[in-house]
């Protein structure tokens, strides 16, 4: 299908961060986009230039360098590494659709390896303590119409989620708060960060005193005397201030990000924040929200969660799912050498993961599914290109507060190109086909 | 008594997922029997006999079984899974999930181990002459009930949270802790007799935590109670003096946390709460 | 052409006035036939029992409050699972299974029609994501009204026809099935933090009461002639003695119906069958509530009953939800829909020796005992909440058995025991009963005409147990029906052998039924304009991306109705 007159197309869903804001309106002349109204500068840059550097056929390794080869070709040796694989780990997911998940579950249980996505790096404590103590949560709207007291807190969204302020939170316009003068912004962090600028009140913390601060503000709003003056970088009157404010607010939330999830405590962190908001919960309405960074981590975890019952780290070697981060989770794996090979799919983790960890990924067959070259696909084995999620190809995706949307394309691919969906599928049919075999 | 001895074949590159090595397990079986168990090598079963070559010393009275292990068994998981009695020596490194559920007999490691040392722990011993790795005497995720019984000494350090969910038994670190011992702690003690990272009795309930080490800080929510010359651990005195504190108050805890005083000068701020 | 022949069965079929009498059943393409050919396979069903499959009218099995469950409890599923084989897909279980798991276990006792009972329209979309991954039974769901922003404002301003107009739009926006009402009004008072009282109290910002909520969605369902009825989760769950307000929103819709159909169903009513000021002298209001349906036949229900076991609690009322956490002390997740509804979950284990849960059991097996008419109350245990689904041949039992009840009777705690009516009640259900409670009922209750039956034209969907009815007296050999029926001898869906003997061997995709009810074309665009301007003001989707395709459905199967207006 070539789209080839110039034409506006509206309610474009945007798959960079977990914001994902659906009204985008993307201009196509030619089957080019052109423009993009409504999103931020970089959902303008990733649609404008999506199809920079793009990889246009399957390649394998042959004497150490990259060749071109056939589809037909690559799908049979995918399938036979993963086959005879005794423990593959298949990493991703977060970067691309539902589907592309379902498929790579059902590949993975085939192959009896471990499926694993970026939640790993990033969220996996927040899931930690969402074990031990639950979460007290809504969809974004609830916080758009309700909260007049807003906590960013080790989360800097001007950056990391740029519309997320002004559509759901601080300086968006709800039903019973109508414009930002109904609300306290109040920003948690290490440095006066940007997002901090936009804040009525701004609280600088010692880096890794997040576990302590918390603490505080329980025993604050417990209404339990502090002991200690300064804890955290924090006088205590100034912790004793903020425990008030959320205290005497009508509906409050904090939104966190990897400032609380990847410090010092990482999902003790965490725990201790939902127990923070559960005890408000005595005394107001308050919630906690993570914010997530891929466009479809969420759904990662989603369609891991109700396929497997567990969100990330499977383990799926001995027929039947386990899970245990620390143990089952694909830096671990890796940091181990315990595979002995790797599916790759939307990510790059020979350059986000230490170098000690990622080192085992250069040892095994590494096969990846990634539009463009990165780290990962220069050390693979085998390199499919592929379509990309909400621009090409459509596909279903969750939001970061679990609300599920569908995308769908607003070009045509490059031609002979695959979905990560289809590979998968190809691969996983030829598997069963070895497996059964056997 | 019967001990049988496996000694490993071969470098392990692959996870092996062991748990019928324990007592229990090789009771009643012959020789032949042990090498046919099949025990898990990555996502393929394998004979216990492709890993370990299987010897056994017979002898002496009574049907009491001692498995040996030997060789780098860093890689194996869940040995001593499930022991009611018996003992378990691994001469070497073990892998993560040493005696899980255990609830008698011992199980000795002369070498590390790997995380999730004693998980689920009911009763029995363990002794581990190198370090321990995480979540010493930990639970599943998600479950409020950790440990119920027996004791784990570690001669060397152990990493992060010691004794989380803890409902009971004794945990014995003779060297350093990583962060949070007896986090969410129910009952039970943790001794660490070196250094602890930080946050000790974070969220704690119950249950006493003494470090005779270094720790930089106490946590707000734990409220200076006394000073005392010593600490009592069933019918061991450890000398102090020692700072001790309850909590964790946002628990309503009725924990105890005490720690060394002239190891911790930085501490010193709570002497101004001693009473007259 | 695929021909079966279900041969020499004692065959229940209730719809059709057959009970237990030795029959054959042909099916030809999925469908009960007249007869077939002799090149049929054929099931040999000598001295077993061959009733319709199953229809679970209500069970907590997909979407996002159960896969927050799932994430909530890792330790739940850890000891409970299913291994993968070339048929069938790993999985775990226990309380909250995963979705492949959740099919196989179902079509392993026999069922093959299941019904997510509540889902937020805004989460619809997961629910169906859920459902196309659960193989096997056909499905469809209810999602949420009733507290969501658009019904209360029609209602508060007396437009019932657009009322129900917005309605239409949405059900088939979220593929929905029928009407479900939590806590009509109160979950809009709990995202501020308040709980209403009985059904007089006004919603806070919205000037309207539970009760014309109620009464206003009931019209509207007969407006659009819905196949099912409005199926609600009663106000006041959290509060202690609640039944009067069970027996009040029954009554709030009487007279809106006529000849004699149900106009209302009320959902696990052993949850709202209390009578009590104080947890200590809690008891059972079921033979109150009973009472009222055996003297009005607009009313169905089901039971919701409990059974002894470490379980998990979701329901969308927000506010109960965090009442049991501050009881238990467990761990707590809520989450409000915006505009819509809410959810909350907490972990719960049911005690024989705690009097409130002892009564709790009681309350739903005396409901299920008093209430006359077999068609009209149902057999569920509001899967998760008063226990997972693989426990209804216990359940089935307790109501076929005295003796089996007294066993149980006489292990909980002594006060409840002597506080309830239950010990003293002789009833025991028939086979052709429980063939009532568990599928022809359920099916005639939503509307489904090929369902619940045998007869010809019917989808071939049948359970085998093996089980003679002629030689096994369930008041005494109850433990022989538990176990025929937890693993039945053959599942049929659609004319394929799905189940032998407990174990899966095909795993064909189900139906996922949904409504289209068609109003006229004036009214739907009139409300469909009002719905832009407020949808962009209320809603943080836009509207274009709010509805559903056809296409999102594994196997769409659409209810077309014509509405009245």
């Amino acid at each position: 299908m070539m789209i080839l007159s110039k034409k506006i197309i509206p309610n474009v869903i945007c798959t960079f961060c977990g914001a994902t804001c659906d009204d985008l309106q993307v201009t196509v002349e030619n089957g080019k986009v052109l423009n993009v109204r409504s999103g931020c500068s970089t959902s303008l840059s990733k649609f404008v230039n999506y199809n920079v550097e793009r990889y246009l056929t399957p390649l394998v390794k042959k004497d150490g360098e990259l060749h071109e080869t056939s589809y037909e070709d690559a799908i049979a040796r995918s399938a036979e590494i993963l086959a005879n694989a005794k423990y593959p780990i298949l990493y991703g997911w977060s970067s691309t659709s539902n589907e592309a998940s379902r498929a790579g579950l059902e590949l993975a249980e085939w192959v009896g390896g471990v499926i694993d996505n970026t939640t790993t790096v990033c969220h996996g404590p927040t899931l930690l303590g969402v074990h031990d103590i639950g979460e007290v949560s809504a969809s974004l709207g609830e916080i758009r119409h309700r909260a007049d007291l807003v906590i960013y807190w080790g989360s800097n969204p001007v950056h990391s989620h740029p519309h997320h302020v002004m559509r759901y939170s601080a300086l968006s316009k709800g039903r019973f708060r109508l414009s930002r003068k109904d609300r306290t912004m109040v920003v948690v962090d290490v440095r006066k960060t940007d997002t901090a600028k936009l804040a009525d009140q701004f609280i600088q913390i010692e880096p890794n005193g997040d576990y302590e601060l918390m603490c505080a503000l329980r025993m604050a709003v417990r209404g339990d005397d502090l002991e200690q003056d300064v804890i955290a970088g924090v006088p205590a009157e100034r912790i004793e201030e903020l425990a008030d404010l959320m205290i005497s607010c009508q509906f409050g939330v904090i939104f966190f990000g990897v400032g609380l999830t990847m410090t010092q405590g990482r999902h003790r962190n965490i725990d201790v924040a939902l127990s923070l908001v559960r005890d408000l919960n005595a005394r107001t309405k308050f919630l906690i929200m993570p914010m997530r960074g891929w466009y479809n981590v969420a759904g990662a975890n989603q369609v891991s969660a109700w396929v497997t019952g567990y969100p990330y780290a499977v383990d799926l070697s001995q027929g039947y799912p386990r899970y245990n981060p620390g143990d089952t989770t694909a830096v671990d794996v890796l940091a181990r050498g315990d595979c002995d090979a790797a599916l790759v799919v939307a990510s790059d983790p020979v350059s986000n993961f230490p170098v000690e960890v990622s080192r085992h990924l250069a040892k095994i067959p590494v096969i990846t599914i990634d539009p463009h070259p990165s780290a990962t696909t220069l050390i693979s084995e085998v390199v499919f290109p592929t379509t990309i999620v909400g621009i090409e190809t459509g596909g279903g995706i969750y939001r970061m507060d679990g609300v599920a949307i569908v995308t769908k394309p607003v070009v045509s691919p490059p031609p002979g190109l695959h979905s990560d969906v289809e590979i998968l599928q190809d691969i996983l049919t030829h598997v069963k086909k070895l497996k059964m075999g056997q | 008594m019967k001990e049988i001895t496996l000694t490993l074949k071969r470098e392990l590159h692959l996870p092996v997922e062991a748990g019928e090595i324990s007592p229990d397990k090789f009771r009643e079986k012959s020789i032949g029997e042990i090498e046919g168990i099949k025990i898990w090598e990555g996502n393929r079963q394998v004979a216990l006999a492709d890993i370990f070559k299987v010897s056994e010393n017979s002898g002496g009275s009574g049907d009491e079984v001692t498995i040996r292990v030997v060789g780098n068994a860093a890689k194996v998981r869940k040995i001593g899974y499930r022991t009611s009695s018996g003992s378990i020596i691994v001469d070497g490194n073990a892998g993560m999930y040493v005696g899980e559920e255990m609830s008698g007999g011992s199980i000795l490691v002369t070498g590390d181990t790997g995380s999730w040392l004693g998980t689920k722990m009911k009763g029995g011993q363990i002794e581990v002459k190198g370090n321990a790795g995480d979540y010493v005497g930990a639970g599943y995720r998600g479950t409020t009930l950790g440990m119920k019984g027996g004791t784990i000494l570690v001669h060397g350090n152990a990493g992060q949270e010691v004794g989380c969910w803890m409902t009971d038994g004794t945990i014995r670190i003779k060297g350093n802790t990583g962060l949070m011992p007896g986090i969410h702690m129910h009952k039970g003690t943790i001794w660490i007799e070196g250094d602890c990272e930080g946050r000790a009795g974070g969220q704690m309930r119950g249950g006493k935590v003494i470090i005779c080490g270094k720790t930089p800080t106490v946590l707000p929510s734990f409220a200076f109670e006394e000073i005392r010359e010593k600490v009592k651990i069933g019918e061991e005195k450890i000398q102090g003096p020692f700072y001790v504190f309850s909590g964790d108050m946002n628990e309503n805890g009725k924990g105890k946390l005490s720690v060394n005083a002239p190891n911790n000068p930085q501490l010193k701020w709570c002497e101004k709460y001693v009473e007259a | 052409m695929t021909e079966l022949l279900i041969r020499n069965g004692f065959v229940y079929d209730p719809l059709n006035g057959i009970e237990g009498e030795k029959a054959d059943i042909s099916i030809r393409d999925g469908k009960v036939a007249e007869s077939v050919g002799a090149g049929a396979t054929v099931i040999d069903a000598t001295g077993m029992m061959v009733m319709p499959g199953g229809v679970d009218i209500h069970s907590h099995i997909a979407g996002s409050k159960v896969n927050a469950g799932r994430i909530l409890r890792p330790e739940d599923h850890e000891k409970d699972v299913e291994r993968h084989t070339p048929i069938t897909r790993a999985g775990t279980g226990h309380s909250i299974p995963s979705t492949f798991t959740t099919g196989y276990r179902y079509a392993r006792l026999g069922y093959t029609t299941v019904f997510e009972p509540a889902t937020p329209l805004l989460k619809t979309r997961h629910t169906h994501d859920e459902l196309n991954d659960t193989p096997i039974v056909d499905k469809g769901c209810f999602p949420l009204f009733g507290n969501d922003w658009h019904s209360m404002e029609y209602l508060q301003q007396g437009r019932i026809e657009e009322c129900a107009a917005y309605i239409a739009w949405m059900l088939r926006a979220t593929k929905g099935y029928a009407i479900k009402l939590v806590n009509p009004g109160g979950v809009e008072a709990w995202k501020r933090g308040r709980y209403l009282v009985g059904l007089e109290d006004r919603v806070p910002n919205f000037d309207i009461t539970p009760r014309e909520i109620v009464r206003g969605i009931c019209k509207a369902n007969q407006l659009l002639h819905l196949p099912h009825t409005i199926h609600v989760h009663t106000n006041d769950l959290a509060k202690i003695g609640n039944y009067q307000t069970t027996i009040d929103t029954m009554d709030s819709v009487r007279g809106l119906g006529g000849d004699n159909k149900p106009v209302i169903h009320i959902t696990h009513v052993q949850f709202t069958g209390r009578t009590g000021s104080a947890w200590h002298n809690v008891g059972s209001g079921a033979p109150e509530i009973a009472d009222y349906v055996n003297k009005h036949d607009h009313v169905t229900v089901d039971m919701g009953q409990i059974v002894f076991m470490d379980t998990t609690t979701m329901t969308a009322d927000g506010g109960f939800q965090y009442m049991l956490y501050q009881l238990s002390g467990n761990k707590w997740m809520n989450f409000d829909v915006e505009v819509e509804t809410g959810a909350g979950i907490v972990p719960y284990r049911y005690r024989r020796n705690n009097y409130v849960n002892a009564i709790q059991w009681g309350i739903g097996l005396e409901l299920a005992l008093l209430i006359k008419d077999p068609w009209r109350v149902y057999m569920t245990t509001d899967h998760p909440n008063g226990g997972d689904f693989t426990k209804y041949p216990k359940i089935i039992s307790w109501l076929m058995s005295r003796k089996a009840r007294e066993k149980s009777i006489a292990r909980i705690n002594s006060i409840a025991r002597n506080k309830l009516d239950l010990p003293d009640i002789d009833r025991e259900y028939t086979f052709s009963e429980i063939a009532v409670v568990t599928r022809a009922g359920t099916a005639k209750a939503l509307g489904l005409k090929q369902k619940g039956h045998l007869g010809v034209g019917a989808d071939a969907d049948v359970a085998v147990y093996n089980l003679n009815p002629t030689k096994i007296d369930p008041s005494r050999d109850y433990r022989l029906v538990r176990k025929a029926l937890k693993k039945a001898a053959f599942t049929v869906k659609d004319g394929r052998i799905v189940v032998k003997n407990g174990e899966i061997v095909e795993t064909p995709m189900g139906r996922t039924y949904w409504v289209d009810s068609q109003v006229s074309e004036g009214l739907m665009g009139k409300v469909e304009s009002e719905m832009r301007r407020t949808f962009t003001e209320y809603y943080t989707v836009q509207m274009d991306n709010y509805a559903m395709d056809d296409s999102e459905l594994g196997r769409s199967s659409r209810v077309s109705v014509k509405a009245e207006v």
